[in-house]
């Protein structure tokens, strides 16, 4: 840990840390360790995603896939390999014991039904059909185990015109269908051809975004299942849509067009419906500015030395600031201010505000745009335990973002990040079909597994 | 799926998941309300708390310039399905009807600077006083201890962006850092934080006990960027940005179409590479050693090389005609979509997505539904907001079992309050006195 100017209130930030510290995550007990899930996801990193939430949490997770793994294995940049397994499955392998079934054999099937009598929960991302063609769909699995709760996510959903589409769900093509990436971008000035300027153009986010919201909202969809099995005995199906999953965190674009008919175009680093809030340059990289209030705009002024000659003092309202001539117009008078320090002394500027400024303690939000590089050297992170590296049996030292959340009685925790394809069929054969080595080498011989 | 046969049209007749619960939210903005309104559409009974007479900030907050019928849009989409109570948590006697409200609650959740609720003698010692099984949650920046939260650094959505390394990586490689249009730190933390909270609920069903959960807006936002992490470790460099261009499945990219529209492809599984390669007249590209297989695909040169020839192809057809292209020969492809297909989209609209919500305040508006059909107990997005304070006495009278008299007694030392004569405070201009409230009339 750092050295740092310790708050008034650092008892209370030592005491809450003394409840929920991730370094004690392993000597507390798991919520879900009652939970058994089987994950056959197919392509989509949604399906992984969201078999690792639950996993992280103690359920024990079967990642269930074909003879010879599956495609997201290969998932990787440049296709680098680490031990035979991509860089992005060695995130979402984590806590899951990993069996390898042949589902398109009827032996396969059967294999799985007879899984499925043990389990809680069903994870599965095919086309919609698919499953139902295998004979493994809902109407056949809720017979064996009507506790069961059967999860798929898609691209299409289980119902609806579109759902008949034999398509698998990829990340990119649910952030293009949510009307997000739409308007999301640099903007294209008026007259200049996207040829000339090929990055001014609706812009997807982050590593798989529409994937893991997707996950999150079906983790969340089989929590609340839970609960309601624990109310009423009953499973059920759920049915998640990558693209609605993530339109959902979109706010008001539905809501504009339908009154205004006005569509949601780019606006760049600025913000429809906000000010002060946007991304600004500095000399060496940029930064996040944010004050949603007049004062907090004001105080920034200050900081940049306009006061006066921007009249400050007669602001009484943020209201025109939010049109989108002043922002533009405004936006280029402050661009080459902040152009002219680092991303660090802006934010140097901002503290010191907080105490001797004009309007202290008020203070605008001064943020660097950190690279990621830069996001996993910052030791207020690593103090928080975000990047603790994993110490993997099979992989060794690997770093996995975790400790999303801190909890005082059962914390998320990564126990291992990956396991080789079919690394637990023995284990879990064992455990719960009674396969010994002969049964294992007889179903391998065959294909099955 | 034959359970989801009239999904939409029986969705009333059958119970939402979470009945039976009962949350509290003392938040404003984004992180902190957004997910108690996941809960709400999930069934549970949320009661907003908002400090009388001005409230959440979200209310004045607009698309330029752009208000319905005087409320902020995103407060409306971001609080759905819940009651609306004004308790100023500044006084004792409010904060000892907090308590009271704990005792009777499951779940309470705050977005608040840290200590801020050990002020108010509100922190998690006091409440677990009163109700041992409550699940606690607080959402900030920062969280509770370490260096920024102790410098008591501000945040919102576009600082998480920033330090998380998200923008960044979300951008086009020797570009500025692009900022998201939505507010994807916010809303997306409080989903995560839904979770901590369910998982919570089920560890208190085995065993009664409740617990503390914190949760900052950036550290939840890094558990969604994968690959970046290891590859940092692993390679020593810094993970780059790539534009549309997915690093990681090959080819996966938006293209410019021959009708200036773009177009999402991705096609990593041989199926559906060999499906584009047909797709494209180029059926020999599948066996190009080059592109053989995905693991070679993904080698920079050579996923360039391959993104190039479907971008030369993509621009010669439609957006729509590649998306059709896309069904016939099994591969993703897809138009970009933009607000108008959110609202007349024939898939959305028969899923229920998208949906027209029918409110005693505020009229008829599309809303989203919660995005998880769930085939016995589905979730339901039903009212939209109230103004500031406009549930106070149904819950003083249902929950707190206090008599009329009481209630003015506690409006007149301003300890419950009603709205400021201020847009999104009060109710819509055309309002009758009485639609929408639930007690007295």
């Amino acid at each position: 840990m750092t050295n740092y100017k310790r708050a008034k209130w650092a008892d209370w930030a030592d005491h809450i840390r003394s409840l929920d510290d991730p370094a004690k995550n392993f000597e507390k007990p798991e919520a879900l360790d009652d939970i058994v899930v089987l994950d056959v996801s197919s392509r989509s990193m949604a399906g992984c995603y969201c078999s690792s939430l639950l996993a992280e949490l103690g359920a024990e997770t079967i990642r269930i896939e074909p003879p010879g793994g599956d495609i997201v294995r290969s998932y990787s940049p440049s296709g680098i390999m680490h031990q035979g397994t991509g860089l992005a499955y060695l995130q979402e392998g984590r806590n899951k014991y990993h069996i390898t079934l042949n589902l398109e054999k009827p032996q396969g099937r059967n294999i799985l039904k007879s899984l499925v009598g043990c389990a809680d929960v069903l994870i599965e991302t095919y086309p919609a059909g698919t499953m139902e063609a295998w004979k493994i769909g809902y109407d056949e699995l809720k017979k064996l185990n009507p506790r069961l709760i059967f999860t798929s996510i898609t691209a299409f959903g289980q119902f609806g015109p579109e759902s008949s589409r034999k398509q698998y769900d990829y990340d990119n093509i649910s952030q293009a269908r949510s009307g997000i990436q739409y308007g999301t971008g640099e903007v294209l000035p008026e007259g200049k051809p996207v040829d000339e300027m090929p990055y001014a153009v609706p812009t997807k986010a982050g590593p798989w975004i529409a994937w893991a919201t997707a996950g999150t909202f079906a983790a969340l969809g089989i929590l609340s299942a839970v609960y309601f099995r624990e109310m009423t005995g009953q499973g059920q199906a759920i049915d998640v849509s990558t693209p609605e999953a993530y339109e959902r965190l979109h706010d008001y674009a539905l809501h504009w067009y339908a009154d205004q008919g006005v569509l949601n175009e780019r606006f760049g680093n600025l913000d429809t419906a906000l000010w002060l809030y946007g991304f600004y340059p500095t000399k060496d990289g940029g930064v996040f500015l944010g004050g949603l209030r007049l004062e907090m705009w004001k105080a920034f002024v200050d900081i940049l030395g306009k006061w006066d000659e921007w009249e400050a003092d007669t602001w009484t309202t943020l209201a025109p600031f939010m049109k989108k001539d002043w922002q533009v117009k405004y936006q280029a008078m402050i661009n080459p201010l902040t152009a002219q320090f680092t991303s660090q002394e802006l934010t140097q500027k901002s503290i010191e505000y907080a105490k001797t400024g004009r309007l202290a303690p008020i203070t605008p939000v001064v943020a660097e745009i950190a690279s990621p590089w830069k996001t996993m050297q910052d030791e207020n992170w690593r103090d928080r335990g975000i990047f603790t590296p994993v110490q993997d049996p099979v992989y060794g030292s690997v770093v996995c973002a975790q400790a999303q959340w801190k909890a005082t009685e059962t914390p998320p925790r990564t126990k291992w990040v990956c396991r080789p394809v079919g690394y637990d069929n023995g284990y879990i054969y064992l455990k719960y079909m009674g396969f010994g080595p002969v049964k294992l080498k007889e179903l391998e011989g065959m294909g099955i597994i | 799926m034959t359970v989801f046969k009239d999904y939409v049209k029986n969705k009333f007749s059958k119970p939402a998941p979470l009945k039976g619960l009962r949350v509290l939210e003392v938040c404003t903005l984004l992180f902190g309300p957004a997910g108690p309104s996941f809960l709400a559409t999930m069934g549970a009974e949320v009661i907003k708390i908002e400090l009388p007479p001005v409230g959440d900030v979200t209310r004045s907050l607009n698309p330029f310039g752009w208000f319905y019928r005087e409320q902020g849009p995103m407060f409306m989409h971001i609080n759905p399905s819940k009651l609306y109570m004004a308790l100023d948590l500044h006084i004792d006697m409010g904060q000892q009807i907090f308590k009271e409200l704990c005792a009777r609650a499951d779940i309470v959740e705050f977005n608040l600077r840290p200590g801020v609720t050990r002020r108010w003698n509100i922190d998690y010692e006091e409440i677990k006083k009163v109700n041992p099984g409550i699940i606690y949650v607080e959402k900030n920046g920062f969280g509770q201890w370490g260096r920024y939260a102790e410098e008591d650094r501000p945040s919102n959505d576009g600082a998480a962006q920033a330090l998380s390394g998200y923008a960044w990586i979300s951008s086009f490689p020797n570009r500025p850092p692009l900022k998201q249009s939505i507010w994807i730190c916010d809303v997306y933390g409080a989903l995560m934080c839904e979770v901590a909270v369910l998982a919570a609920l089920h560890h208190r069903r085995k065993t009664g006990k409740g617990q503390y959960i914190e949760m900052s807006q950036s550290e939840n936002i890094m558990r969604t960027m994968g690959w970046v992490w290891p590859y940092q470790q692993l390679t020593g460099k810094g993970a780059e940005p790539s534009g549309n261009r997915d690093q990681c499945i090959c080819p996966a990219d938006t293209f410019l179409c021959k009708d200036d529209l773009f177009v999402a492809i991705a096609a990593p599984a041989p199926d559906e590479f060999k499906g584009l390669c047909v797709a494209m007249g180029k059926p020999a590209l599948a066996k190009d050693k080059r592109f053989k297989d995905h693991t070679t695909r993904l080698q920079t040169e050579n996923a360039l090389a391959i993104l190039k020839i479907i971008a030369g192809w993509a621009r010669s057809k439609t957006a729509d005609k590649i998306e059709q292209l896309g069904v016939k020969h099994g591969f993703a492809a897809t138009r970009l979509h933009n607000s108008k297909d959110m609202n007349k989209d024939k898939h959305r609209i028969a899923r229920g997505f998208v949906k027209m919500i029918d409110d005693p305040l505020y009229g008829t508006y599309p809303d989203h539904e919660f995005p998880v059909m769930m085939s016995a107990s589905p979730p339901k997005n039903r009212w939209t907001v109230r103004p500031v304070g406009f549930d106070n006495d149904f819950i003083m009278t249902t929950i707190l079992g206090r008599s009329q008299v009481q209630i003015e007694e506690l409006y007149a030392h301003g300890v419950l309050g009603k709205w400021k004569d201020q847009q999104g405070r009060r109710p819509p201009k055309d309002w009758d006195g009485k639609s929408g409230a639930i007690l007295r009339r």
